[in-house]
């Protein structure tokens, strides 16, 4: 083991800071009507995510120089704490509710996400166990299924909340994790049947996801209703064209479409920034996946290579769930698009991992 | 430390290759989205956020023959308000109830609706919206619109119509022709936020509205007023439950002039019955056309030689078919008289024996022929088709009344279209109301020309009827038409009003008159219909001829027609020397049927009936079976049991006859029980017994007529 330091790795440093600035630029373009009708203030969501960056600028900053190793001996309470979290966001008057759903801990200053922590704990969590493991995950109900009852239990409690997105998040994520950790392709393959059914039952029986998964096939059948979303999504995707309608020249976010500075800021960046914009946020992820999985792939020790690419597959699966939403490629999910969507639960924890992956890339051996 | 095995390395790089697969994915269906769809959704999106305030389109003006408006738009303010904007929306009430004459309560109720839209109040006049333009409120608004104006508010209103807010055309020429008088709404498109607030550089857009087309009409303003002024005349001299007018070109088929009794003022229809603005009596009412129908049987008859007019007839008095009797209006009959001379006198049995004559076939041929049984197609909401006795069921009797005008109910525009073609040469004309529509700028849209129905009968045919048609108003019974300076034909016509439940309603009638003028070139053939006249006076040669006289001189001589000088003048005529038509039937036995019944059995011999006392049977009946009575007299039911061989000797006080004609006279007696034993002709002069004498039913009074002292005028 090589204790002498790298720096860490500087594209993806600048990869997230990049998407981060565009984040920042877009949240403030995007929010400013309705902050402005609702809050009579321009710029109301725009210092709190101002805020909640330089707060996880600080975390990565701190993370980076955290050696990754040290992280092992916290596993066991981190992920005790994520899921006592998780727990109590249930608990009538403890969490926020908002539009029908249970996912946030008001602490006064700051409203605090525990399914975003989650994510993170779980990462590490499986990271450390499935590194322990070593040829030991080709066994199904030693290898896998421990870490499947885990991912069972938060996504189940996740989806009390219920925000579906995050639980699909998460469970790809560890699905991801365990194919990278060289599990059996037969073993995945049926895990993957089984989420499908499983994703498929939770359509099924909560008719608001039947009618929103309905809806993405055939938007234009309720314009003002199921359909919506999508279809002012792919107005304001529409109205861009190839250069944009220019930054802050958007249209549909004049109201029209919902939840226009977290879940679909992807559609207004498209019409302002037109597809020249919008592809290079996603050339950008592109870039952030290269990066993080090769720090994955050259990282010393298969703990921080399962650590590394469990943390860069989950922000890379966000983002690409994201996307296809507001493409209109899959039915609606709520999942804000990572560094880019207001959120700072979502941001902090984001960027915590992105400490965590770089300060792996310190350690790696160069080829 | 052992570093990442191959296997875990060999996944890591098909993660990233998977990864970046679809986020390529992404961007080929941001490409398409962006480029391939992109300008449609740019659109939808646009419509989407675009609000539109509507701009309404100036209607089009209706304007007369010579290019006069009779109706045209105005324009006026409509106040609206956009409820989100307006902040206080308690002071804003307080300042605009009274403004606008409106319920504060209602007016916030309208101001804080969850409305992008409301209207306050439509069509204000000018002092309002300069009162609340002066406010200058938030979110209160105005929108040009237009309300119509009427040039002369009571000119023709039930052909012209009128509009409703919206400047939709609702009844006559505005319901007939909106679509080509509304022209094409225009609106005010500015772009919205979804809560219906005006965005930041918004795009605004103004389609302007495509003002409507105006309808130029066949009606002649000057003709209508002289119309309407003697229908106004008709209404102060016998305040009837209807009088239509109309004027006619004869030769084109195109109405000059139609007007109405009861009528109403556009602007204020909401404030008359229904029944006056929701039907136009002209093209509506079906009536009994009496003697006027007698120009179709003698056009008919002629035409297929079933007559000559040198044919000799002989009038009793009276003309039997089956169990009725059917008087000449003349007492004691015509006695020996050329067909010539029926026509002039207007001779029942005349005119009777030429329809059966003709026969059923031939004559109904020639009705359908003249249009009668059919809409004309004049383009008026609301034709009647007028009411015929099917063919097959038409008896004798029947074709007999038929022949004098009973037994078939005809509408106005029917008839005068049918003596138009008479008039004509034996064409029959579609009547026109419209002579073109021409956009705002003058130019013709479209343009109706005169049509040709078909033709009915021959020239030939048409100039003898016209001469016996000319004769009628020089020495006949039309000679109260007779117009100094031009020769006339025509027609008068009395008939009773068929009541509601069949039969004819007693003491109620239908005074006409149908002529055209001059015969040799007729250039208007004019119908006047008084229904229902009140007063005494109920002959068509009394009532409609006059107005006829009256009307066609205004007409003729506004319409430049040369007066032909020293024309014959008709001898003066007796005014009790007037035709009446009657119709004796023999009172059916219903004594001891069931009520329905013996109103089914009356109802069907023309007579009216009244029940007396309560039950389901007739026990007692006046006047008594067999009794020979006028059609249209009330048989009298009694339906309580026991009292009914009481009431046969009942008494009867006797009424005052004295100024009554024989018919009047009889009507009343009759009414109560007694009988009539006339004696001389004119007016009821002495009586016996006289007024309030007591008298068991069934007996008989003796009334002498006079013709009344010439100084008497009428």
């Amino acid at each position: 083991m090589r204790l002498k330091k790298r720096p860490p790795d500087f594209v993806l440093f600048l990869t997230v800071l990049m998407l981060l600035c565009v984040g920042l630029v877009m949240v403030f373009s995007a929010s400013q009507y309705v902050t402005m009708v609702r809050y009579g203030d321009s710029f109301y969501f725009f210092k709190r995510q101002l805020l909640w960056a330089l707060l996880g600028l600080g975390a990565m900053v701190f993370m980076m120089n955290f050696n990754y190793n040290n992280l092992k001996r916290w596993i066991g309470p981190i992920v005790v704490t994520g899921f006592v979290l998780l727990t109590v966001v249930l608990i009538p008057g403890v969490g926020t509710e908002t539009n029908g759903s249970q996912r946030w801990i008001d602490l006064g200053f700051m409203s605090f996400s525990p399914a975003e922590m989650v994510k993170l704990c779980l990462i590490m969590f499986v990271a450390f166990g499935l590194a322990k493991k070593g040829e030991r995950i080709r066994d199904f109900k030693e290898g896998l299924l421990p870490y499947l009852v885990v991912m069972a239990i938060a996504a189940g409690l996740i989806l009390k909340q219920p925000d579906l997105g995050t639980a699909m998040v998460l469970c790809g994520t560890i699905f991801i994790m365990l194919f990278a950790a060289g599990a059996r392709l037969f073993h995945l393959g049926a895990l993957g049947g089984a989420g499908v059914v499983m994703v498929g039952l939770a359509i099924a029986l909560e008719p608001y996801r039947m009618s929103r998964f309905l809806a993405f096939l055939h938007p234009e059948a309720d314009p003002q209703g199921t359909g919506y979303h999508i279809i002012q999504s792919l107005y304001a995707l529409g109205s861009g064209g190839l250069f944009g309608m220019g930054l802050g020249q958007s249209k549909q976010k004049f109201l029209y479409l919902p939840e226009n500075h977290t879940d679909f800021i992807f559609a207004i960046t498209g019409e302002e920034l037109g597809f020249i914009g919008a592809s290079l946020i996603v050339l950008l992820f592109i870039m952030f996946v290269w990066r993080g999985l090769k720090i994955a792939v050259t990282s010393p020790d298969p703990f921080a290579s399962l650590l590394a690419a469990g943390i860069t597959s989950g922000i890379s699966l966000q983002a690409l769930m994201n996307m296809s939403v507001v493409t209109g490629s899959m039915p609606v999910t709520g999942v804000p698009l990572p560094f880019i969507s207001y959120g700072g639960t979502s941001l902090l924890f984001t960027l915590i991992g992105i400490g965590i992956v770089l300060n792996i890339s310190r350690f790696t051996n160069p080829r | 430390m052992k570093t990442t095995n191959i296997l875990v390395r060999r996944r890591i790089t098909c993660l990233f290759l998977l990864a970046a697969a679809f986020l390529s994915l992404i961007v080929v269906r941001l490409a398409w989205i962006q480029f391939v769809r992109g300008d449609e959704l740019r659109e939808q999106g646009m419509v989407n956020r675009m609000r539109d305030v509507p701009v309404e389109a100036k209607r089009g003006s209706i304007l007369d023959r010579n290019g006069n408006e009779l109706v045209t738009s105005i324009s006026a303010d409509s106040v609206y308000a956009i409820p989100n904007h307006i902040e206080k929306p308690d002071q804003v009430a307080a300042q605009l109830a009274p403004i606008l004459l409106m319920d504060e309560a209602k007016v916030k109720q309208i101001i804080t609706k969850k409305s992008r839209f409301e209207w306050l109040k439509r069509k204000v006049d000018f002092e309002t919206s300069e009162k609340i333009k002066a406010l200058k409120i938030d979110g209160i608004g105005f929108a040009e619109e237009s309300k119509r104006y009427y040039k002369q508010e009571t000119l023709a209103p039930h052909i012209l119509g009128f509009t409703g807010t919206d400047n939709q055309g609702l009844m006559g020429m505005e319901a007939a022709y909106n679509k080509e008088l509304k022209g094409i709404q225009g609106r005010i498109v500015i772009e919205h936020d979804a809560a219906g607030r005006e965005i930041p550089q918004a795009l605004h857009q103004y389609i302007p509205a495509t003002q409507g087309n105006n309808l130029v009409l066949t009606l002649d303003q000057t003709i209508q007023h002289f119309v309407e002024r003697e229908l106004d005349k008709i209404v102060a001299s016998y305040n009837p439950k209807m009088a239509v007018i109309i004027v006619m070109d004869p030769k084109t088929g195109e109405v000059l002039a139609m007007g109405n009794r009861p009528t109403f003022s556009p602007t204020k229809w909401r404030e008359v019955p229904q029944s006056v603005w929701d039907r136009n009596p002209a093209v509506w009412y079906n009536y009994e056309p009496g003697s006027t129908f007698k120009i179709i049987t003698a056009a008919s008859a002629l035409e297929e030689n079933a007559v000559k007019p040198n044919d000799r007839f002989y009038d009793p008095g009276y003309y039997q078919i089956a169990d009725r009797k059917i008087r000449c209006w003349k007492d004691g009959g015509h006695g020996s008289q050329s067909f010539a001379e029926v026509v002039e006198n207007s001779c029942n049995p005349g005119f009777i024996q030429t329809g059966l004559n003709l026969g059923k076939e031939k004559f109904y041929k020639y009705i359908r022929a003249f249009g009668f049984g059919q809409t004309t197609g004049i383009g008026l909401p609301g034709e009647a088709r007028g009411i015929m006795i099917p063919e097959k069921d038409a008896t004798n009797l029947n074709i007999g009344t038929m022949s004098i005008g009973q037994s078939i109910a005809v509408t106005p525009i029917q008839l005068i279209t049918a003596i138009g073609a008479v008039a004509n040469g034996g064409n029959l004309m579609k009547p026109q109301l419209v002579k073109r529509v021409e956009d705002y700028k003058g130019n013709v849209v479209r343009e109706f020309k005169p049509e040709q129905v078909r033709k009915v009968i021959s020239n030939e045919t048409t100039t003898t009827t016209n001469q016996l048609l000319e004769n009628v108003v020089f020495k006949g019974t039309g000679r109260n038409a007779y117009v100094d300076g031009y020769r006339v034909a025509g027609k008068t016509g009395t008939a009773q009003v068929v009541a509601e439940r069949g039969g004819y309603a007693s003491g109620k009638y239908v005074a006409s008159f149908a002529g055209f003028a001059p015969v040799n070139d007729p250039k208007i053939s004019v119908l006047i219909m008084i229904a229902e006249p009140q007063g005494g006076n109920y002959y068509g040669g009394q009532v409609a001829a006059p107005v006829f006289s009256s009307l066609a001189l205004d007409v003729l001589r506004y319409l430049g027609v040369p007066e032909q000088k020293n024309l014959p003048k008709p001898t003066k005529i007796n005014p009790w020397d007037v035709e009446e038509e009657r119709i004796e039937v023999a009172v059916p036995n219903v004594v001891n049927l069931p009520l329905e019944e013996a109103q089914k059995l009356l109802r069907e011999a023309g007579l009216a009936f009244e029940s007396k006392g309560q039950g389901k049977m007739v026990y007692g009946q006046i006047p008594e079976s067999g009794a020979l009575v006028l059609s249209g007299t009330t048989v009298i039911l009694d339906l309580s049991s026991g009292t009914s061989q009481t009431k046969q000797g009942e008494q009867v006080s006797v009424p005052n006859l004295k100024g009554k004609t024989i018919r009047e006279a009889g009507n009343l007696l009759e009414s109560l029980g007694l009988k009539l034993e006339p004696s001389g002709s004119g007016l009821a002069e002495t009586q016996n017994p006289a007024e309030g004498a007591k008298l068991t039913r069934g007996s008989a009074v003796k009334v002498e007529f006079k013709p009344p002292s010439s100084d008497q005028k009428t």
